[in-house]
């Protein structure tokens, strides 16, 4: 009896909620699409108004070139900094390429032997080089420019090649270290007590045994690295007068100056200095983001 | 650890040698070197005269350093709320059953940290330009008429803090977010349904189960807030270099300035001293509020 008057209230009171709830997945929905339209947003409206000239997009910032009566692209941008020699631009890509390359190999590799052997290798040093190596991750870089500056310049090291080398590798060290040394733990120690019986030096048990194995961490410091390289701008700012040998964001710094208000060719630059790292982005952004987060969590 | 693995001492010493010396040599002397200058009068040529505490003495009057200090504590609790907090509610969203598409929101939402400030800061002053991208959307939407000249300019005076925080907030939402995303991958699901079963809304599992449950990975991300926005230097310099006057100056943009603009290396050093001081200072002292805060709570 009772049963037949609580039912329909009952599925009554379900189907409002269902529709409730409906409407509140829409709108979670359409949050989230807001949220990540605005962060896609930018690299499109740049790509698009790098396609016009100044007065094209000083007249109008939204339109579309050649859709809706708007005039058509024009690769002027481009062609105007790919061709002037005053740009530099391909230079300064490629000194960042240089720099970003050999730092992170300096940083995995040196990463990878502290690492280790902060790891297995016990003694009364351990600690303090463990604090010593931590200590450089509270380190603010900016409290380091001044005297960086000061003794790169005594020793006649501003302005070189190799210049941003050593800054980059030995900030990105402590957090590849830490990486690694929590990665070796996991690692059960019998499979280097089996080498070391069958005869294997520590050497070659390092490089043939231990290497392989920790691949995998090894490629998230690098991933890590390669955006905090290529991004990375104080030390470069501070460190380098010499046009020529500029890395990317510099370079923009500059064009910014030398371009003025000429903001579709700021944008072109931009773009064309982008690219690398986005197409590197879209095509590896599973385990670009998976690495960025075991870093951020573990160092 | 059986005897056998372990290696000579010299071995052990060959290894370490390079990234020991490297990252000594590029931390620790200089810090050391910037806490001499510090107590010298210095502007960059061969004549520099110790005077004892003048430098901090002149640093704890300087209006502006303080004022830096309070701009950087702005950001450190605009990006605390913004970042964290926009992230924490968007991975609620992206994680309920209502809503579908969460790898695009986690791909297309991380983009944005992966580019250089430098180039954000361009791309958000081309926004904020008197006749820029934000006003003639506004205006488009009929909130701002009249002409582009009587538009409010973002990047003035009253509002500027606010403007360059924008960009640092939505940079960095996405990275937030898929640190939290990965912390709450980790909880066990039954525990989310056995609160379904007991009649928790969405609301309540996210305030009473998944927030407790990923408390320290919320350390993490507080920590790494606070370190970021106590050295912000990268968009700063790019969007308004401190101006307009100084109402947007940073600590790491006025010792930028006071060394390398002002050359005045010996205060300079004084300012990076002070930066390393009180960005360690400020991290640790919210770590200890935090833990002390965290501690009430369990007890």
């Amino acid at each position: 009896m009772n049963k037949a008057v609580v039912n329909p209230t009952h599925t009554e009171r379900k189907k409002r909620v269902k529709v409730s709830t409906r409407i509140g997945g829409i709108a979670m929905d359409v949050v989230l699409w807001i949220f990540s339209l605005s962060c896609i947003f930018p690299l499109v409206w740049m790509a698009y108004n790098s396609l016009k000239l100044k007065r094209v997009f000083n007249a109008d910032k939204l339109a579309i070139p050649g859709l809706f009566g708007a005039e058509m692209p024009t690769l002027e941008n481009y062609t105007r900094i790919l061709t002037n020699p005053d740009y530099h631009l391909f230079e300064s890509m490629w000194n960042s390429v240089r720099t970003t390359a050999i730092s992170i190999l300096c940083i995995v590799l040196f990463s990878f032997i502290v690492g280790y052997i902060l790891s297995r290798i016990k003694g009364k040093w351990n600690r303090p080089l463990y604090l010593l190596f931590l200590s450089g991750m509270l380190i603010p870089i900016h409290s380091l420019l001044v005297p960086i500056y000061v003794v790169f310049k005594e020793m006649n090291m501003t302005n070189q090649w190799f210049t941003l080398l050593l800054p980059y590798v030995s900030f990105g060290l402590p957090m590849g270290i830490f990486l690694v040394e929590g990665y070796v733990k996991g690692i059960p120690v019998s499979l280097e007590e089996a080498a070391a019986i069958d005869g294997s030096s520590f050497s070659r048990t390092l490089w043939s045994i231990i290497l392989p194995m920790c691949k995998p961490i090894l490629v998230t410091v690098a991933i890590i690295q390669v955006f905090s390289c290529w991004n990375e701008f104080s030390f470069a700012l501070v460190l380098i007068e010499n046009v020529h040998l500029q890395t990317v964001p510099l370079a923009l710094t500059q064009f910014k100056g030398q371009f003025g208000s000429d903001y579709p060719k700021q944008m072109a630059a931009m773009l064309i200095t982008m690219l690398p790292i986005v197409i590197l982005y879209f095509i590896f952004s599973k385990q670009i983001i998976k690495g960025m987060v075991a870093g951020a969590v573990k160092g | 650890m059986l005897q056998s693995i372990k290696p000579k001492r010299s071995t052990i010493l060959l290894y370490l040698l390079i990234p020991v010396v490297a990252f000594v040599f590029t931390v620790f002397y200089p810090l050391c070197r910037a806490v001499i200058y510090s107590f010298f009068e210095w502007k960059g040529g061969p004549n520099m005269t110790f005077n004892g505490l003048a430098n901090y003495r002149q640093l704890f009057a300087d209006g502006v350093f303080w004022q830096a200090f309070g701009h950087n504590i702005y950001l450190v609790i605009v990006c605390i709320i913004g970042q964290m907090g926009i992230a924490f509610i968007l991975v609620m969203f992206a994680n309920s059953k209502l809503t579908h598409s969460k790898g695009v929101h986690r791909t297309f939402g991380f983009f944005p940290s992966t580019i250089s400030a430098v180039c954000i800061g361009m791309i958000w002053n081309i926004i904020y330009l008197q006749d820029g991208l934000l006003n003639t959307v506004l205006s488009k939407l009929g909130i701002l008429t009249g002409n582009w000249l009587s538009w409010p300019n973002w990047l003035g005076t009253g509002n500027v803090m606010l403007a360059v925080s924008i960009p640092l907030v939505w940079q960095f939402i996405g990275y937030y977010m898929v640190i939290m995303f990965s912390a709450i991958a980790g909880i066990d699901n039954e525990i989310f349904e056995s609160a379904e079963i007991d009649g928790a809304n969405g609301f309540q599992k996210a305030l009473y189960i998944t927030l407790p449950l990923i408390k320290n990975t919320i350390l993490v991300c507080l920590t790494l807030c606070i370190a970021g926005n106590m050295k912000a230097f990268d968009n700063i310099y790019v969007m308004t270099a401190g101006g307009p006057g100084t109402s947007s100056m940073v600590m790491a943009m006025y010792g930028y300035n006071t060394s390398f603009r002002d050359s005045n290396l010996g205060y300079g050093s004084t300012i990076s001293v002070a930066i390393f001081v009180l960005s360690l200072a400020v991290i640790g002292g919210s770590q200890w509020l935090v833990k002390r805060a965290t501690k009430g709570v369990e007890a």
